[in-house]
């Protein structure tokens, strides 16, 4: 029976959170969950576990799939205690499209954000808990460790991870486009929305040192402040403070803008018109929209942070196209790797019962052969190794090339072993029929 | 002359465009990496060229204009690769490339065939200071009217919101950009006084006078204000970025003018002619 990849699972797009939370796995409960699948489904001869916050996935080996999935499946929902309405958002794929499916995950084709590059680590996990659970076997093996070279050679061959994708980062990059470094800059954070936190976060991750907080309510700047270890600037009096910031992110709820192009143009005179990057992160907007036509002057509005984000997303979306191309070669290698799996124990006999009918050759003439001079005793066992060896390539060079020909290599391996195995002993009958053929004539 | 040795430094100048044209597209540093490494084999191919030349002559072959160009060919191509190698610039090299290509073609189509023989008043030793000092300035100048040619573009995507034209694609910050420019005008501010005053302590030696408002040393004078203004103006009003970019391009094209202009056609010590 042949055996088969399959995976089972539910992903961002075919379940919605809610559904996926209650089926996810923390990951310390993974390997003893591998443990309880053993159990309550032996079909599934190897299993791996994928929980992560877009899919759960069961990536199994098996040769009775339908038993196997059936079993898996209801181990789910009893070992997660969820109602088997789960099922319809549950994908199965089997032998080929489950290793695509598994490939691709691995190359983050299949994550919500593609390119993500959290996911590569999620499965190597996967696949160490897997071993560690003693669950994964020839197969998992195989099949993981191309994944992880799939997605090797998808980071290395195409841009599928550049780009800044949220707007937090695209925020970031702008402001790397600007700045040659951010250690010496000043950011001014005015107001206190979550996303500009955000921001001013990973701009102090990036290596800003000074961060100045203002907000309407001083209580409310000093206590963002401490929380990102910035300084805080009270509202009323924050305009002096102006000509020092390099970055100001704006996120203050105003039915007019807070700077407009008549208050800004002694700033910029201050400075000496060193480059500024105003982030406006407010609705409406904290920054009035001419600002971006002063000189050295940068003005990003949400939109604008929105619409470079997508950017990046259309071209790692042309990028994926040229992954799958990627993932589809590495695919046909391993189905070849697949098919001469099912060949090997019938290869292994072949080779082993043409060895054993030279022996049994060899030995029913020792007598003869004991006369030899010593040298023409290596010489007639090099014959008959090499008779032996050349005919053994015959065959499975045969078996390789017609295995994939006929579709199902295993049915030809079969063919092959039953022909060209047998017991030497019962051979020995026909060597006397071919001996009394011989007198008759 | 013999002029192998400048054509191959103009086919690798060359090769160095095509792959610089080519890296620019996508994140191809390797392409990169090759376009610096045939801008260096270029550059050596055409310091043979200058020293095979040079021998010949007895002292630097700046005689006329078409032998001029190598030495500035090759100055170029030494300053482009420090800028791509130790700034990590490599999106200016195929400025460098372009210029050390255009450079050494012209150098091949009018410079002196047969044996170069220099006048007897430019056998000096302020020969090859002066004109060294002259031709690393505009060396300078011209990388810095690159370099700020790179910076108005990249401002005008920021401007314009689409920062992010190819996806991997190496974009220097401007401010690294505008520094650039900084460090370039300045030391090519110094080499251009230095060679004013060379040129000058030269002249007196030769003939008697240290200026003479020849037409070279009017035009001269009047960049050395104009980079002198550029300089000043960043340092107490603030004109940086943007304007000074642009500024440091316009003052160039004044530069490669005159340049180009007198010795093309206007006939004078600094053209060839040294009756």
């Amino acid at each position: 029976m042949d055996h088969r990849l399959v995976i089972l699972g539910v992903n961002h797009r075919t379940a919605p959170v809610k559904v996926r939370e209650r089926l996810a796995y923390a990951e310390d409960e993974i390997i003893a969950a591998l443990g309880r699948l053993k159990i309550a489904a032996p079909a599934m001869l190897e299993a791996a576990l994928i929980s992560t916050c877009n899919r759960v996935e069961i990536i199994g080996v098996a040769t009775d799939v339908q038993a196997a999935s059936e079993t898996a499946l209801r181990f789910l929902a009893d070992d997660r205690g969820v109602a088997a309405d789960f099922r319809s958002a549950v994908y199965r794929f089997e032998g080929r499209d489950a290793a695509r499916h598994l490939f691709r995950v691995g190359a983050s084709l299949d994550s919500m954000v593609v390119g993500e590059p959290q996911i590569f680590g999620q499965l190597k996990l996967a696949y160490a808990q897997a071993v560690e659970a003693g669950a994964a076997g020839l197969i998992l093996h195989r099949a993981f460790h191309r994944a992880f070279s799939v997605a090797k050679r998808v980071r290395r061959a195409t841009l599928i991870g550049h780009g800044a994708v949220s707007v937090g980062s695209v925020a970031v990059a702008l402001a790397t486009q600007i700045f040659d470094t951010l250690a010496d800059k000043t950011i001014m954070l005015m107001g206190a929305g979550q996303l500009a936190e955000l921001v001013a976060r990973q701009l102090k991750r990036r290596g800003v040192e000074t961060l100045l907080v203002t907000s309407r309510t001083f209580d409310r700047a000093v206590g963002i402040a401490r929380e990102l270890g910035g300084t805080a600037v009270p509202f009323d009096n924050y305009r002096p403070y102006m000509k020092i910031a390099d970055v100001v992110i704006g996120s203050m709820s105003v039915e007019r803008p807070i700077l407009t192009a008549a208050d800004f143009e002694p700033i910029l005179r201050e400075r000496h018109y060193r480059p500024m990057f105003l982030i406006d992160l407010g609705v409406p907007r904290n920054f009035d929209e001419r600002l971006n036509s002063f000189e050295n002057v940068y003005l990003y509005d949400i939109d604008d942070l929105g619409q470079v984000a997508q950017q990046t997303r259309t071209s790692r979306e042309r990028e994926a196209e040229k992954a799958e191309a990627i993932v589809s070669e590495e695919l046909d290698a391993f189905d070849r790797w697949l098919g001469e799996l099912g060949l090997v124990p019938a290869i292994k006999e072949i080779r082993l019962s043409i060895e054993q009918l030279r022996d049994y050759e060899l030995s029913r003439h020792r007598g003869w052969l004991a006369g030899l001079a010593p040298g023409e005793q290596v010489r007639v066992e090099a014959l008959t190794r090499g008779l032996v060896n050349k005919l053994l390539h015959r065959v499975l060079a045969g078996l390789r090339s017609n295995g994939k020909m006929v579709g199902d290599g295993l049915y030809t391996a079969e063919l092959a072993r039953r022909l060209l195995c047998g017991n030497p002993e019962l051979d020995a009958d026909s060597d006397q029929d071919d001996d009394a053929s011989d007198d008759s004539i | 002359m013999n002029s192998i040795w400048i054509a191959i430094a103009l086919g690798c100048y060359a090769i160095s465009s095509g792959c610089f044209f080519f890296a620019r597209e996508r994140d191809r540093s390797r392409l990169a990496g090759w376009g610096a490494a045939m801008l260096a084999i270029g550059a050596l191919a055409n310091a043979i060229d200058l020293i095979a030349r040079g021998f010949q002559a007895g002292n630097l072959p700046v005689a006329t204009f078409g032998d001029s160009l190598p030495f500035l060919a090759i100055l170029v191509a030494i300053i482009g690769l420090i800028l791509i190698v130790r700034r990590g610039l490599p999106a200016i090299g195929i400025f460098v490339a372009l210029v050390a290509t255009v450079a050494s073609a012209a150098a091949c189509v009018f410079g002196t065939r047969g044996r170069l023989v220099l006048p007897a008043t430019l056998r000096s030793g302020w020969l090859p200071v002066h004109v060294t000092l002259a031709f690393l300035g505009y060396a300078l100048f011209l990388l810095a009217a690159g370099v700020s040619v790179l910076y108005l573009t990249y401002e005008a995507r920021l401007k314009a919101k689409r920062p992010l034209p190819a996806p991997g694609e190496r974009v220097p910050s401007l401010e690294a950009l505008d520094r650039i420019n900084y460090h370039l005008l300045g030391w090519g501010f110094v080499m251009l006084s230095l060679a004013i005053v060379s040129g000058a302590i030269w002249a007196d030696a030769t003939w008697g006078r240290f200026w003479s408002w020849e037409p070279q040393e009017s035009w001269s004078l009047v960049t050395w204000i104009l980079y002198a203004a550029l300089l000043e103006s960043r340092l107490t009003v603030g004109w940086r970025g943007r304007r000074a970019a642009a500024l440091t391009i316009a003052v160039f094209t004044v530069l490669a003018g005159s340049f180009l202009g007198l010795s093309l056609m206007h006939p004078g010590h600094h053209a060839g002619n040294f009756d």
